[in-house]
């Protein structure tokens, strides 16, 4: 039976009225993409603890930095692209240089945009946020752990970027399940292989894993890299134990997940077999996301391949 | 703080000709630091409400150079008022893990409100801080940025101007020096920028229009100033001279940065002395 999926954009939005009960401090600001961001509930109840700069992004992470100096708690809403890339430089100057306790949340990561296009995706947004110190990056992967990174959000010092797929997805996690970040969470334990990965592709990895056990026997274990940066470097040398590691994200392969976990295989002479899986290097026309997840190997079957490929299994029947 | 006019023009003087000193020692923006020279000396000195013993204390006035690039005229402004020591800011200028430089860093330097240098930022974080002053209840304290007029032409200024009008933060004050020129040439040529009074004004500002260089209309400009609570923010378009007192460097876009050599400083000194007394 398929189960049911939900959006982590709309759970983060409905979420964002828990967590400003939880502290005054906490305030929301926008670039004209609230309702875009599902900030329905938020904007009924605390309509006066939000800014909407109209469709000015720069203006948005600026003021939000004057906003963190004067000692508020600012969450700023808007695509991941505008974000990370007509805001560049605010992130990095106003928000990273000083150290602000600002989260920034973009939507639209990776080409969950789908048929939106490359104006709408995210396929560098990893690249750009990480290479600013003191910015630590995460991606949800379900519903579940995104109302408890947010949760995390709050007490943190310093900046946070938060990038979120349109694309909805299962709960994989209980309710139960804590989480921390910078700790990887895994979601499936394995022996024969590892899948190292974030956001949506989480559940496909997981779906692939299922099916490469049905099918070969081989155990693999699927490792939610939620925290992109810092990234959990012990969770890499147990993937790397396995023997075959993939790492996958829907962004660029340049300067994702991929290559956060290549350079702590190379620095520590890991002994491992390891492919990067995600946006090959390339701008490619609009299409559904399930499209192209399937065009780019990074759904289940994308996974499964890649992952049976590099392990050098064969499925006869 | 410095009440009299007869002070503040001779505390300007001084901060030039700590400014020239520096600059036949080190490489400055020199250009723009001696634009802004007499309304920073009235605004550090005379307008702003700060103790040098508490960069933090929470009435204090909020300042923010947006043009990052004048960071030895505020330094040695901050220094006139007792922030620190004159004579370790002459030291420690563009010296290596040094607290003052060519732009300002709050890493090391706690009297730097935040930390600025690329143009077009400081607007914004300014209308996040009067935004944050007025939703903490902080009725008093205003918000000071003090801006280039080419760094009119970042978009994001006119952002920040739009939204700054449209959430009515009356307790924020831009300054922007129009010294007509930049690192390439003069506003005229590059962008015709034009009147920035009137951009302003369009955009729902209180504008006031000032001579920079005259004290007299810098200290009459401030004490004008509506109250932080008045809906409206203010611009104060301060008409200046880049390099302003010193013939070789008037209007010229080779001194937007630089050092002086020992007989330039010696004609330098003289003639912003002789302008000061005429």
């Amino acid at each position: 039976m398929e189960k049911k999926k939900r959006w982590v954009r709309e759970v983060i939005g409905n979420y964002m009225v828990d967590l400003a009960a939880l502290d005054e401090k906490v305030v929301a600001v926008s670039a004209d993409l609230f309702r875009s961001c599902r900030m329905e509930k938020f904007m009924e109840q605390y309509p006066d603890r939000m800014y909407n700069t109209g469709i000015a992004e720069q203006n948005m992470v600026g003021f939000a930095a004057g906003l963190c100096r004067e000692g508020f708690k600012p969450y700023a809403f808007s695509m991941a692209s505008f974000v990370s890339m007509r805001a560049c430089e605010q992130c990095r100057t106003d928000i990273a240089y000083a150290n602000a306790n600002a989260v920034l949340v973009g939507v639209y990561s990776g080409v969950s945009g789908g048929l939106s296009g490359a104006t709408h995706w995210s396929i560098e947004d990893c690249a750009i946020m990480a290479a600013f110190p003191n910015m630590t990056v995460l991606e949800p992967s379900d519903g579940v752990q995104a109302q408890k990174m947010l949760r995390a959000t709050l007490n943190h010092e310093g900046p946070i970027y938060i990038r979120v797929s349109v694309v909805p997805s299962v709960d994989i996690y209980s309710e139960e399940y804590e989480y921390q970040i910078g700790k990887v969470s895994i979601p499936r334990e394995g022996k024969d292989g590892a899948i190292l990965c974030s956001g949506v592709l989480v559940q496909y990895a997981l779906e692939a894993a299922e099916e490469i056990f049905c099918e070969t026997g081989k155990s693999i274990r699927v490792v939610d890299m939620h925290t992109i940066k810092p990234v959990d470097r012990q969770a890499i040398r147990d993937a790397a134990a396995t023997g075959y590691v993939l790492a996958a994200q829907d962004h660029n392969i340049i300067g994702g997940l991929g290559q956060q976990v290549a350079a702590v295989i190379a620095e520590e002479g890991l002994q491992t077999k390891f492919k990067i899986a995600g946006i090959p290097d390339r701008f490619v026309p609009m299409a559904r996301p399930d499209y192209l997840y399937a065009m780019f190997e990074i759904d289940k079957d994308g996974l499964k391949r890649q992952m049976l490929d590099m392990m050098g299994v064969e499925i006869h029947g | 703080m410095l009440t009299e006019l007869s002070q503040l023009k001779e505390a300007a003087l001084q901060i030039k000709v700590d400014l020239l000193t520096l600059c036949a020692q080190k490489s400055i923006h020199i250009g723009g630091d001696l634009s802004v020279a007499d309304v920073m000396t009235a605004l550090w000195q005379y307008q702003m409400h700060y103790d040098p013993q508490n960069p933090e204390d929470e009435s204090r006035d909020r300042f923010i150079l947006s043009k990052g690039h004048a960071a030895a005229v505020t330094s040695l402004n901050q220094a006139a008022i007792g922030c620190f020591r004159k004579e370790d800011f002459f030291q420690e200028y563009a010296t290596n893990g040094g607290r003052f430089s060519m732009h300002s860093c709050k890493l090391v330097n706690p009297f730097v409100e935040v930390s600025t240098g690329s143009l077009g930022h400081g607007l914004s974080i300014g209308a996040g801080i009067a935004a944050g002053l007025k939703r903490k209840g902080n009725t008093r304290s205003r918000v000071y940025v003090v801006m280039g007029d080419g760094e009119q032409c970042e978009g994001s200024v006119w952002e920040a101007a739009m939204h700054a009008s449209h959430y009515q933060l009356g307790n924020l004050v831009a300054i922007v020096d129009c010294n007509g020129l930049e690192a390439d040439g003069t506003l005229e040529e590059l962008t015709g920028l034009d009147d920035v009074g009137q951009k302003y004004r369009a955009f729902g500002w209180n504008v006031l229009e000032i001579n920079g260089h005259r004290m007299e209309e810098i200290k009459d400009a401030f004490d004008s100033l509506p109250p932080p609570t008045a809906q409206a923010p203010t611009v104060i378009v301060a008409h200046t001279v880049k390099g302003n007192g010193v013939s070789f460097m008037e209007g010229n876009v080779n001194w937007h940065a630089g050092k002086m050599s020992a007989e330039q400083f010696e004609q330098a000194m003289k003639e912003i002395r002789e302008k000061a007394e005429a």
